[in-house]
Formats: structure tokens, C-alpha cells, sequence
């Protein structure tokens, strides 16, 4: 091969790959102080195409333990499974009067577990019943682009293709809505910050652990 | 102006006012400060009573908010609850809520959704409309971002309190809003007032002329007061006007002590709390008053008593006093003061004794003066004093003597002699005297008369010869009298000169004597002797010296006798017979 073609079918491919070379967003979550906020569902929206998402196929998990659920905020596409263990040694109730996903399981007991399918995308939930300090919230999203905020209050979203998108915050205390359009051009790496608006931090403060902690 | 009134007749009348009125006016201030002290401090503790159940009020509806909001946390903690609401059945929360009514004890519970859109009620009657109050709760909790909220409005009319609690699915997630209330009633402010003996009244005072009782404790005839008060302390507030912390209502048995607060409501005007206390505390202040009153009465008539007693006892000697000057005035010297008191006024009736005993000893001096000296000699010694001196004037002297005294004494016991000498002593002296002169002495049966002295008289002549035709005169009268009682008659000789001679006090240190000294007196005497010369045939013999010092020679006819030599002078005396 001449030596001018290989440089040109070089250059081409480097262009190809430019064209479709996957971008970087990083997106940097704050409050009104400016102080970092972790937990919070960051996702991309495409809005040139339909996005294309597949379910993971190990089930992902919300624990009871120690009469909390872990994690707090779980992100995860319609259609993804998610188990609910119980690691503690009482036995803990789960509902949610979520529009999204409204389901009570009745108690059940230590060592078991129960699963649930989440369909719709939106927002549940999760309460106990029994444990009123015990909260949690499955944000389902209909993209393959999201990430929870990590106590840097960043994250960085890999391997977008080029494209117009809206990108979504939410957080359990958000007030109002947090989006923007953002545009991806290839190869990018793009830094977003993005201001929100929480509302105080109401977690009920859990009752003095009398069923047993004290005697631990 | 005022001391005109003050200027009394009567000493007790002032020492009456005096006292009385200085007691009266502290009486009085005394107690006008303590029944204002009282009055005040009475209120003070009636405000306070008023206020303490303003707050157990405030305390009371807090209670019941949250309790309230302590029952919807547990309501909504049912799952099964829970489910319902999910479900969305309107009829079955309905019934669900009439069942909580029953469990939380409150009339009325509503359910709305997180945007306070009515879901569920407990009373078929609480339409949307009368869920509007609750929906604007929601609205501001929302909006303040508020874990509960409360607020007074009106439901079906009837005022209520209204508590608005959200429930959560899971916390902090709010799921829906219960609507909780419950009516600030005739039973409600019963209990109250049970607790606190304050009378309780709300009232709707949007329109101030048409005030509206909305709960009370009162009896229906103190409504309509306590409505006015209300609606004047709306007006009075609105006008920016101040107005004391608390007043007094006038409510058909009594007046009570009254204390109005105002209390905000969610959209309508504020209504009115009306804390009214009988004034029980006023009650003690009203003995008290009453005790100083009558004691204050008591004090003042025992005054009135005490101030009469010392008047009279004051005024009475006084009085007595004035009664005794009137008498000494008159001449009455006799009268004497009972008691001395050892007071200023046992003084002054001592000293108004020593007084009267002073005037009854120089009346008696004075009477005594005027019998032994003649009444002008006496007063004037009364008047310059009794001074040693004289001065040198011009007199006419006048000598009189009884002619054969010695024979009618040898006939006389000497009794009857002295009787008829006085006798006619006593006619001589008076037609003297009435002629103005002056007796100055008596020399046995001789008689010693001054004109012209101590009191000057410009017609001193004319008086002495007119003395000595009078005294003539007197002596037939005397004889008429004498011959029916069968004594021999009378002769007398007068003697007149006019002369200047010293006039003045004659005498010792211890006794004085006024009379006059001179040639002219012994002339005088001479001229007397000289009438036992028949050849004259005359009683009165006068000189040219008192002829010339007649004012009205034409009076009197004078018969010259010649001239007679005179013992001591060197000049014979031209003599004349006076007829």
C-alpha cells in the first residue's frame, strides 16, 4: 500500500473515530452554599434518539440492616429487579404508596428476602411500616446514562456519544427541578455544575435502640 | 375672700372647723389613697388572674393541637389506612375518618392531598367550601415548609381551631394532609373557667355595631355588655387608641373586672376574647373601704365632741369674762371668778380679779378723793398725778363763815352740833358748787372756795359773787327750815377777793393738798371777818380787785364801804357790799 494511502485511510479512520469517539460529562452537584451534595441522581436524557437500556441481570439490592435500608438512593432502568434482604435479626415490612410503584410486602422475617420488578420510570419511595425512621428511594430512569453523586457531590458519566441530551438531577430533598439541555460533541470532556435547591434535612432522628442495642 | 369666712363670731366655731376640718381632710386623703391603692391593687390581681387564664387558654388549644397532631401521626401510621388512602375510595376514608372521630375525639377530621384538595371528611356536611380554611392551612405549611399547622377559623359558622397535620409515606415524603378541628365551644370555654373562675366570652366583632357572641360562659343577660366592651376595645384598637389593660364591665349583677384579647384568625377578622372576673378581689378592698369609712365617721364625731368640750371650756371662761368686764364697766367691781385653772385662762381670771380688785380700790379712792377734795381737784389729780409744784394764776377766793357758831354750841349737844353744821356745810358746799366753784377746804365752821382753779374760768368773778348771793339765798331757806324745828336761825359772812396766787399741790410726801397760797387769800379772809361790822349791814364783802374782774359788772350792785387797811399790805383794800 502506497505509504500517502495508508497515511489517508489513517487519517479517515482517525476521523471516523473522532465522529463517534464517546464523550465525558462530568457533573458537579451543589447546594445553595456551594457545599458538594452526594446522593444525588444524575442522569442524561438523549433527546435526538430514543435511548437504548438494557436491565442488569444480577438482581440489584436494597438491605435492611440495622433498620435501615442501605443504600439510601439506589438508580436503576425499568425493568431491573431489585431484592430486599432482610440482614437484621427483626422482622421489617416494605410498601411504597408511590404513583411509580405503589406495593406492600407484609412482614417477613430475618434471613429472607423478597423481590420486586420495577417497570415504570419515576420516583418510589420506601418506607417501613413498622420503623418509621426507615426510608429509601429507588429512582428508575429510562436511560443507560446515570450516576449517584459521591460525597464529592461528582459524577462522571463515560462513553456518551456525541448528541443533544437533558440532563436530569434529582435528591430525596430536592426542591423544585433541577434540569438542563446540554449538547455532547464527540470525544468531549464536558464539566457541568449544577446548583440545587434542597430543602432542610428532615430524616427522622432515630428512637434510642431499644429492642436489644442495649443489651448488645 | 375666704378668710371672710373664716372670720367667726364664736372662738369654738373656728376650733371646730380648725380641728374638725384638719381631720376631715386627712381622714379623707387618707381614705382616698388607700381605697385607690386598693382599688389598683384589686385590679392589679384581677389582671393577673385574667391574664394567667388568658394563657390556660392558650395552654388549652396548644394541648389540644397537638394532641391532635399526636393522634393523625398515629392514624396514618396504619398501614391499613395507609392502603385506603392509596386506594383512593372517597367512601371508604369517609367512613374510616368517622371512626377516628371517634378514637381521637375530635368532631371533625378531613383528608385532602398534598395540594389540600378535599379528599375525605368525617361529616357529610364539610363541603368544599367549609374545607377552604384547611386547604389554606396546607397551602402556608407547604410553603413554610411547616411539619404541622394550626389556625382559627370558622366552620359551619362555629368557631373552630384547625389543625393541619401531614402524613408521610415514608417521612419526610408528604403523602396527603389530615384536616383536623375542633370547636372553641360553650364546653370548651366551661372548662376553662372551671379551672380558673374566669368567665370566658369570644365574640365576633367584624361588625362593631353588631357584635356577635360566638361562646360564653356568661348568663344570657351579660352577653350584650360583654359584646359592646368587645366591639369598643375593636374600635378603640383600630383607632390606634390606648386603652387600659383591663376595664371594668358593668354586667348585670355587678361590675367585672374585664381583660379583652384579640385573636387572629386564618382570612376573617380577628375576634375577640373576652376574661371578665366578678370582682371578688375587689371585695376585701370594699371591707376595708367600708372600715375606714365608718372609723373615719367615728374619729370625726369623736372630734366634733372633743373640739365642742374644749371650746366651751375655753369659750365659757372667756364668755364669763366678757360678762364681768360688762359689769366692772358698769361699776360693779364685786364679782369674782370661780375656779382658776392652771391655764393661761386661770391666769387671765386672776389677773382679771387682780384687775377688778385694782378698779374697786381706785374707784374707792377716787370716792373717797371726792369727798375730801373737790370732784375737779380730784380729777385732776387723777389725771397729772398727784405732783408737788405749782403755778402762779389768777383766783377768785371765796371765804364764808357762821357768825355766832361758839353760842350755838354752847346750847348743842355736840351730836346735834355736828348734824346741823354738816347740814349747812352741806347747803354752802352745794350752792358753791353750783356756781362751779371749788370747795377747798373746810376750817371748822368756815368755809374755804376757789373760782378759777384747778379749772381756769374766764367768768371766775362773776361765778364766786353769784356763789355768795346764792349761798345768802340758802341760808333763809335753811333758816325757814331750822325755825320749825324750833332752832334758832343762822348768820353768815362771806368774803370775795380776786387776787393771783400760787395754786398747787400743798403738803408732805404722804399727804398732799391742793389749794392756793398768797396775799390774796388772807384779804379774802379779811374781807369775811370785816362783815361783822354792823355799820356795813352786809353779809358779802368783795373787793375792786373782783369787781374789776367781773365780766357782767351790771349784774351785780356793789355799794362801796370805803377802804380798810389789811394786815401785810402796805395799800388799804377798797371795799364793796354786794347785794
Amino acid at each position: 500500500m502506497p505509504r500517502f494511502l495508508l497515511s489517508l485511510s489513517f487519517a479517515l479512520l482517525l476521523t471516523a473515530a473522532r465522529l463517534t469517539a464517546a464523550a465525558v460529562v462530568q457533573v458537579h452537584v451543589t447546594d445553595a452554599k456551594q457545599s458538594s451534595v452526594a446522593d444525588a441522581v444524575v442522569s442524561l436524557i438523549p433527546l435526538d434518539a430514543a435511548p437504548v437500556f438494557t436491565p442488569s441481570t444480577t438482581p440489584v439490592v436494597v438491605a435492611q440492616q440495622g433498620q435501615e435500608f442501605e443504600p439510601y438512593v439506589t438508580v436503576i432502568v425499568p425493568g431491573t429487579r431489585v431484592n430486599f434482604p432482610n440482614q437484621d435479626n427483626i422482622r421489617h415490612q416494605v410498601y411504597s404508596l408511590s404513583k411509580t410503584k405503589p406495593f406492600e410486602i407484609p412482614l417477613y422475617g430475618p434471613g429472607t428476602e423478597q423481590s420486586l420488578l420495577f417497570e415504570r420510570p419515576g420516583i418510589v419511595a420506601l418506607g417501613c411500616n413498622i420503623h418509621d425512621w426507615m426510608a429509601a428511594y429507588i429512582v428508575i430512569v429510562a436511560t443507560p446514562y446515570y450516576l449517584k453523586t459521591a460525597t464529592d457531590g461528582m459524577a462522571r458519566l463515560v462513553d456518551l456519544p456525541p448528541g443533544r441530551y437533558r440532563l436530569e438531577v434529582w435528591h430525596p430533598r430536592l426542591s423544585g427541578e433541577a434540569n438542563r439541555e446540554v449538547t455532547i460533541a464527540a470525544g468531549d470532556t464536558a464539566q457541568q455544575s449544577i446548583t440545587v435547591i434542597l430543602k432542610p434535612d428532615r430524616r427522622i432522628r432515630r428512637a434510642p435502640d431499644g429492642a436489644g442495642g442495649g443489651y448488645k | 375672700m375666704i378668710f371672710r369666712f373664716l372670720q367667726f363670731r364664736r372662738f369654738s366655731h373656728r376650733l371646730f372647723v380648725l380641728f374638725v376640718g384638719l381631720l376631715g381632710a386627712a381622714l379623707a386623703t387618707t381614705y382616698f389613697v388607700v381605697t385607690s391603692t386598693n382599688e389598683s391593687n384589686a385590679r392589679e390581681n384581677a389582671r393577673a388572674n385574667l391574664e394567667l387564664a388568658a394563657r390556660l387558654v392558650d395552654s388549652a388549644i396548644k394541648q389540644r393541637i397537638e394532641f391532635l397532631v399526636g393522634s393523625a401521626k398515629v392514624m396514618t401510621g396504619d398501614y391499613a389506612f395507609k392502603q385506603t388512602f392509596s386506594d383512593g375510595d372517597a367512601r371508604t376514608l369517609s367512613s374510616a375518618l368517622v371512626s377516628f372521630t371517634g378514637r381521637v375525639g375530635a368532631p371533625v377530621i378531613t383528608l385532602y392531598d398534598p395540594d389540600g384538595k378535599l379528599l375525605a371528611n368525617s361529616d357529610h356536611a364539610m363541603d368544599n367550601e367549609n374545607a377552604g380554611p384547611f386547604a389554606f392551612l396546607i397551602q402556608q405549611a407547604t410553603e413554610k415548609d411547616l411539619t404541622q399547622h394550626s389556625g382559627f377559623s370558622y366552620l359551619k359558622g362555629q368557631l373552630h381551631v384547625l389543625v393541619v397535620v401531614p402524613f408521610y409515606a415514608p417521612y419526610p415524603n408528604i403523602f396527603g394532609w389530615f384536616g383536623l378541628a375542633f370547636p372553641l365551644d360553650r364546653e370548651f370555654v366551661g372548662k376553662i373557667s372551671a379551672i380558673s373562675g374566669v368567665e370566658l366570652t369570644y365574640v365576633n366583632v367584624e361588625d362593631p355595631d353588631q357584635p356577635r357572641v360566638l361562646a360564653t360562659t356568661l348568663p344570657v343577660a351579660g352577653t350584650a355588655p360583654t359584646a359592646r366592651a368587645a366591639a369598643a376595645a375593636k374600635r378603640a384598637r383600630e383607632a390606634r387608641e390606648l386603652r387600659p389593660e383591663t376595664e371594668m364591665v358593668a354586667l348585670p349583677e355587678e361590675r367585672y373586672v374585664t381583660l379583652i384579647r384579640f385573636q387572629e384568625m386564618l382570612a376573617e377578622d380577628y375576634i375577640a376574647l373576652v376574661l371578665q372576673r366578678p370582682p371578688t378581689e375587689l371585695a376585701s378592698a370594699r371591707d376595708l373601704e367600708n372600715a375606714i369609712k365608718l372609723t373615719s365617721l367615728l374619729a370625726l364625731a369623736v372630734a366634733t365632741l372633743l373640739v365642742l368640750f374644749i371650746a366651751r371650756s375655753v369659750s365659757q371662761p372667756v364668755v364669763a369674762l366678757v360678762g364681768h368686764t360688762q359689769r366692772i364697766a358698769r361699776g360693779d367691781y364685786v364679782v369674782r371668778n370661780q375656779d382658776y385653772r392652771a391655764d393661761e385662762l386661770g391666769r387671765l381670771s386672776l389677773a382679771f380679779d387682780d384687775m377688778a380688785r385694782g378698779l374697786a380700790e381706785r374707784d374707792r379712792v377716787r370716792d373717797l378723793l371726792d369727798k375730801n377734795v373737790s370732784p375737779e381737784v380730784a380729777a385732776a389729780l387723777l389725771r397729772d398725778g398727784a405732783i408737788l409744784g405749782g403755778q402762779e394764776r389768777e383766783v377768785t377766793i371765796l371765804f364764808a363763815d357762821l357768825r355766832g357758831f361758839t353760842t350755838l354750841s354752847e346750847k348743842l349737844t355736840p351730836q346735834e352740833l355736828l348734824t346741823l353744821l354738816n347740814r349747812y356745810l352741806d347747803r354752802m358746799s352745794a350752792a358753791i358748787e353750783a356756781h362751779g366753784g371749788v370747795i377747798d377746804k373746810f376750817i371748822g365752821d368756815a368755809i374755804m372756795a376757789l373760782f378759777g382753779a384747778p379749772v381756769a374760768q374766764a367768768d371766775a368773778a362773776d361765778r364766786a359773787l353769784a356763789a355768795a348771793l346764792a349761798m345768802e339765798k340758802a341760808l333763809v331757806q335753811l333758816n325757814a327750815e331750822l325755825a320749825a324745828e324750833g332752832i334758832a336761825p343762822l348768820a353768815i359772812g362771806v368774803g370775795v377777793n380776786t387776787a393771783r396766787v400760787v395754786a398747787g399741790n400743798i403738803g408732805s410726801a404722804r399727804r398732799l393738798n391742793y389749794s392756793v397760797i398768797g396775799d390774796g387769800v388772807n384779804v379774802a379772809s379779811r374781807l369775811q371777818s370785816l362783815t361783822r361790822t354792823a355799820d356795813y349791814r352786809t353779809n358779802v364783802i368783795t373787793s375792786a380787785a373782783t369787781l374789776a374782774a367781773l365780766r357782767e359788772p351790771t349784774k351785780f350792785t356793789a355799794r362801796p364801804l370805803g377802804t380798810v387797811p389789811v394786815k401785810g399790805r402796805a395799800e388799804p383794800v377798797e371795799i364793796f357790799a354786794v347785794e
